[in-house]
């Protein structure tokens, strides 16, 4: 039972922990500790992360990292109330839409200058770090989305847009009981796919030089109606099922590199391939990911910075990014790491390059969840016309950010 | 309106049905003339119908758990863990291993173990002690304090949740199992009932332990506490039963994983991105085999004792 | 003889005062900081902006002022009220109903009650977690054992957790499934009718159709009504099953969304703790006000 062992050793470092603590005894001097928190891997990631920092703890033998993983969903909840709690750790992943109000609330630290050298990072990822120009936080990995397409229904994957529906269309004339694409839904995550569409058609999702709300442009609209059209021939009484790719259900989905390990270990009689999004007028895409941060009341700042910097530097950021399933941000790691030689990775890397970061404002996750989410759910799956659902979008957000 | 009225007016409010008089004992069965034959036979049968469907559902999770995973996504669904495409039989008990190992089982059920082993008798004592003291001792300021207790009972629990996370943060009980534990650790209905019960005790019983010399700790230790047997096992269940399956407290008080109990635990492996029925279903078994298995032994009492006092679980 | 009792009373009283402070002490301080300072706090902070990394500032009635009228900023507030009213509205009577008429014909046997009543009662004492995760599995539209046994029967069943409009009625499904509790205390309510109406019915020579209309049903007004009471509370507290089933979604258009959810979404994710709070607030009223109506209105002993 590792997971029980595992649990032991954890009660017991707790029980002597507080055990030193009631002496009144703090840790040597010498010694570091820096509690480090990330979203929770799969059990083998786990153990691959570990043989990780024990590399590091062996280069830097004053500095201990205790490593707490939390479940994904939960982790932004924890994480403020642990802070608002003032038992926070002292340096953790955070989600990129999340960078601007942890700094705006003061939790964040800047990075020290000369912590890295900016250029050696992916330029989509990096800016989720600048907060009103200053830096809080080291990218440590990236993701996005591209079209996933089952190789038994199609045989050369759509390039434009209009290719995309015709191909969707055709699926389901020929197979009545199948889905073209399974389209997103008008929730969280299909909000954050969004933006590569409206990018790819021209548009952006903010203005935040010109305090503009830009979602409810043309670009965004013609994304919307995509989609919309796209629903017409990929029913969501399929597409609604457990896993409809996987399954066969669905001939496409827009859908990250986590898919790729998980069909391939679960549903390995599926013959799928990976290409770029199908684009309108030019290339792009979304980006998810998480930076490396240090709180402002982080007890050995120094040595968290320096634990960043491994995970991030040109050795070891491909190779910590490959074990969570995500890809690299340093551009120098990324070129020496082995998933450029995965084609079905290759396509997730090279479309990094047009990756448009998301909108540095405190508010984003509400806009995207509660108003992005319900306008694409109106303008795709209800009556509404994709206009009509923006319009209202904008209206919100820009009251939300007060923007008037 | 004196402490003692508005005491006795929220009381009625609180529990003012079933009209069963917790305390009396029960009423001698007044049955009617036995139905009709005929009218007995089809009841029988339409309830046997509701027992299938009651029962359908566990019988699912259960084959389920024991499916592989490609036998899982059938467009049949079978009741019974066979091979999809030869029939043959084709159990296994890995996803029980693998949720236990892997997906924390063992630990969110030793952390279940150890809440439901502190935070049960511990509440019992305490909430005893009170009803106790409510019920039989004479003191300045008891109908006021019962008042205090009584109205808590009408806050419901997701009012408080967000301050009460706060407090329990401050307190430094956060990301751990005690902060799954004490906030809970007494319970003004319970507090209600017991003191219900102990209002029913002869006071003679008292009269005499007292002229022994007794003191009042020994009289509810040793007199009250063995009559309250009854109403102890009815909270004892009862509060087991929704600690164990509890769900909220801790998903807002626990972030570490390795703090997670059941409940947590199933909530976050049937959350993953890729759906896996036949994990998720181990789990639920897991989740849920303690407690049915403890009703199934007591369940007759229990439900003698909720029917008796109207607790809703 | 006489002073030395007086004295022995006084005594007496003082240590009972004592003990009584004493045994109540841990249960009263229990209540001020886990009930009473919450609910100051709940209501302090409601009056705040508040996100929980930053100090709470004071916003006054604002928040309270958005959440009922602002449809911009709030847009799903009065779509969760409606969620879970429609909710109650169905999954109340359904598990009643559902209850009644397993405790009617449970009370019809001779053999077998015990049997039957904990079966039933079974599905009550599962984990929220446990069953909202079987429903799930049970109600996918491909692979599900429900539109399965649909099929057999020739009907196409609907796609049970994607279709806006059938959401709630299957979580009313899910409620109706629980009806343990219904069942329970009807078992109890029946019993509880004196056999001597029953008696006088048949002498007026009222077959069983009349006794349920005439005397049964009437009978169990107040049982009737409390478990309406009960679970109109509970249900205006749903949260576990809609968590589990729809995560942060909150189901296809929002469908699912119950007022906890929305609260819980708005509190954790969005980080607007204040709004939040306001919103515990107004539950709170909304609950105690359901209480005080169930003061007002039922009748607390059976007439005769």
């Amino acid at each position: 039972m590792r997971a029980l062992a595992k649990w032991v050793a954890a009660t017991a470092a707790a029980v002597s922990l507080a055990a030193s603590a009631a002496c009144g005894g703090d840790p040597p001097t010498d010694e570091k500790v820096v509690e480090f928190w990330y979203y929770q891997p799969t059990p083998e990631q786990s153990k691959q992360v570990k043989e990780l920092l024990k590399r590091f703890e062996e280069t830097e033998p004053t500095i201990t990292i205790r490593l707490t993983e939390i479940p994904k969903d939960d982790y932004n909840t924890k994480l403020s109330s642990a802070l608002g709690g003032g038992r926070g750790p002292d340096a953790g992943y955070l989600d990129q839409p999340l960078m601007a109000r942890y700094a705006n609330a003061g939790q964040l630290a800047e990075v020290p200058a000369g912590t890295i050298t900016e250029s050696d990072f992916y330029d989509g990822a990096l800016r989720t770090n600048k907060i009103s120009g200053k830096l809080f936080g080291i990218p440590l990995q990236q993701t996005t989305v591209a079209l996933f397409y089952n190789r038994k229904l199609i045989s050369t994957p759509p390039v434009t847009w209009d290719e995309l529906v015709a191909e969707s269309a055709r699926v389901r004339r020929e197979n009545p009981d199948l889905a073209g694409v399974n389209v997103p839904k008008g929730e969280g995550f299909g909000a954050w796919v969004f933006p590569a569409f409206v990018a790819s058609a021209g548009g952006t999702m903010l203005d935040e030089g010109n305090r503009r709300i830009a979602f409810a442009d043309p670009p965004a609209q013609e994304a919307l109606a995509m989609w919309r059209k796209l629903l017409e021939s990929s029913p969501r009484q399929i597409t609604n099922s457990e896993n409809p790719f996987h399954k066969g259900l669905a001939a496409m989905m827009f859908s990250g590199p986590w898919e790729v390990l998980a069909i391939r270990q679960q549903f390995p009689q599926l013959d799928f391939g990976v290409a770029p999004l199908p684009r309108k007028d030019v290339a792009a895409s979304n980006i998810g990911g998480d930076n490396g941060v240090v709180f402002s009341k982080a007890r050995n700042p120094d040595a968290a910075w320096k634990w960043l910097r491994f995970l991030s530097d040109a050795t070891h950021n491909a190779e910590f990014s490959n074990i969570t399933g995500n890809f690299p941000t340093n551009r120098k790691s990324a070129r020496a790491a082995k998933i450029n030689t995965d084609p079905a990775f290759k396509v997730f890397v090279d479309q990094l390059e047009t990756a448009q970061a998301r909108p540095a404002v405190p508010e984003w996750i509400q806009i995207n969840d509660e108003y992005l989410a319900k306008a694409i759910e109106e303008g795709v799956d209800g009556g509404r016309s994709p206009a009509d659902a923006l319009a209202d979008a904008a209206v919100r957000a820009r009251k939300l950010l007060g923007w008037q | 309106m004196s402490a003692a009225r508005t005491a006795d007016a929220v009381e009625t409010a609180v529990v003012t049905a079933p009209p069963t008089d917790l305390a009396a004992p029960r009423r001698r069965r007044q049955r009617r003339r036995d139905a009709p034959i005929a009218l007995r036979a089809t009841a029988h049968v339409l309830l046997i119908g509701g027992v299938v469907v009651a029962l359908a559902p566990f019988v699912w999770m259960v084959a389920t758990s024991f499916k592989q995973p490609q036998d899982v996504f059938t467009p049949t669904p079978g009741l019974l863990p066979t091979d999809a495409r030869t029939g043959q039989w084709a159990g296994t008990f890995a996803n029980y291993l693998q949720v236990l190992d892997l997906g924390g089982f063992a630990v969110a059920l030793l952390n279940s173990v150890i809440v439901a082993v502190v935070l049960i008798p511990g509440k019992l004592l305490l909430d005893a002690l009170a009803a106790y003291a409510f019920a039989r001792i004479p003191f300045p300021g008891r109908d006021a304090l019962f008042l205090v207790v009584l109205a808590t009972i009408m806050v419901p629990g997701i009012a408080l949740l967000i301050p009460k996370v706060f407090v329990t943060q401050e307190l430094g009980m956060g990301d751990s199992l005690a902060g799954v534990i004490v906030p809970s650790l007494v319970s003004a209905f319970d507090i209600f009932l017991l003191r219900q019960f102990f209002l029913t005790l002869p006071g003679e019983l008292e009269e005499a332990a007292m002229i022994d010399g007794a003191g009042r700790l020994r009289i509810f230790w040793s007199v009250a506490l063995p009559l309250a047997k009854p109403a102890l096992a009815v909270v004892t269940i009862t509060s087991f039963i929704f600690h164990w399956n509890e769900l909220l407290w801790p998903l807002v008080i626990l972030s570490d994983q390795d703090a997670y109990t059941l409940p947590l635990a199933l909530q976050a492996l049937a959350a993953g991105r890729v759906a896996q029925p036949h994990l998720v279903m181990a789990g639920a078994v897991i989740a849920v085999m303690p407690v049915i298995g403890i009703f199934l032994v007591f369940g007759r009492r229990i439900l003698d004792g909720i029917q008796l006092t109207g607790l809703k679980s | 003889m006489n002073a030395v009792h007086r004295s022995g009373s006084w005594d007496r009283r003082r240590r009972d005062a004592l003990a009584g402070f004493a045994f109540t002490a841990p249960a009263m301080l229990h209540t001020l900081v886990f009930m009473l300072v919450p609910a100051g706090a709940a209501l302090y902070f409601s009056f705040t902006e508040w996100d929980m990394i930053s100090p709470a500032r004071w916003a006054g009635l604002r928040n309270y002022q958005e959440i009922l009228f602002d449809s911009d900023l709030y847009s799903d507030f009065w779509k969760s009220v409606r969620v879970t009213a429609l909710y109650a509205l169905l999954s109340v009577p359904a598990s009643l109903v559902t209850g009644f008429v397993q405790a009617y014909l449970i009370d019809l046997l001779r053999r077998g009650q015990a049997f039957y009543r904990l079966v039933f009662y079974l599905p009550v004492i599962t984990a929220e977690a446990a069953v909202a995760a079987i429903w799930k599995w049970l109600y996918d539209p491909q692979f599900g054992l429900i539109n399965a046994g649909l099929e057999v029967v020739g009907v196409r069943g609907p796609d049970w957790l994607g279709t806006p409009g059938v959401v709630i009625p299957a979580l009313a499904l899910i409620a109706a499934w629980q009806s343990g509790t219904a069942m329970l205390i009807f078992l109890a309510g029946l019993k509880g009718i004196p056999r001597t109406y029953y008696e006088a019915a048949e002498v007026d020579g009222a077959n069983r159709w009349r006794q349920l209309g005439h005397i049964t049903l009437p009978l169990l007004r107040p049982t009737t009504f409390y478990l309406v009471v009960t679970g109109v509370i509970a249900a205006l507290q749903v949260f576990g099953i809609v968590y589990v089933l729809f995560g942060g979604n909150a189901g296809p258009e929002r469908s699912g969304l119950s007022y906890v959810l929305h609260l819980y979404l708005f509190g954790y994710r969005n980080g607007a703790m204040g709004a939040a709070s306001a919103m515990s607030v107004l539950l709170f009223v909304t609950v105690l006000l359901v209480t005080a109506a169930q003061f007002r209105l039922v009748p607390r002993q059976y007439e005769g």
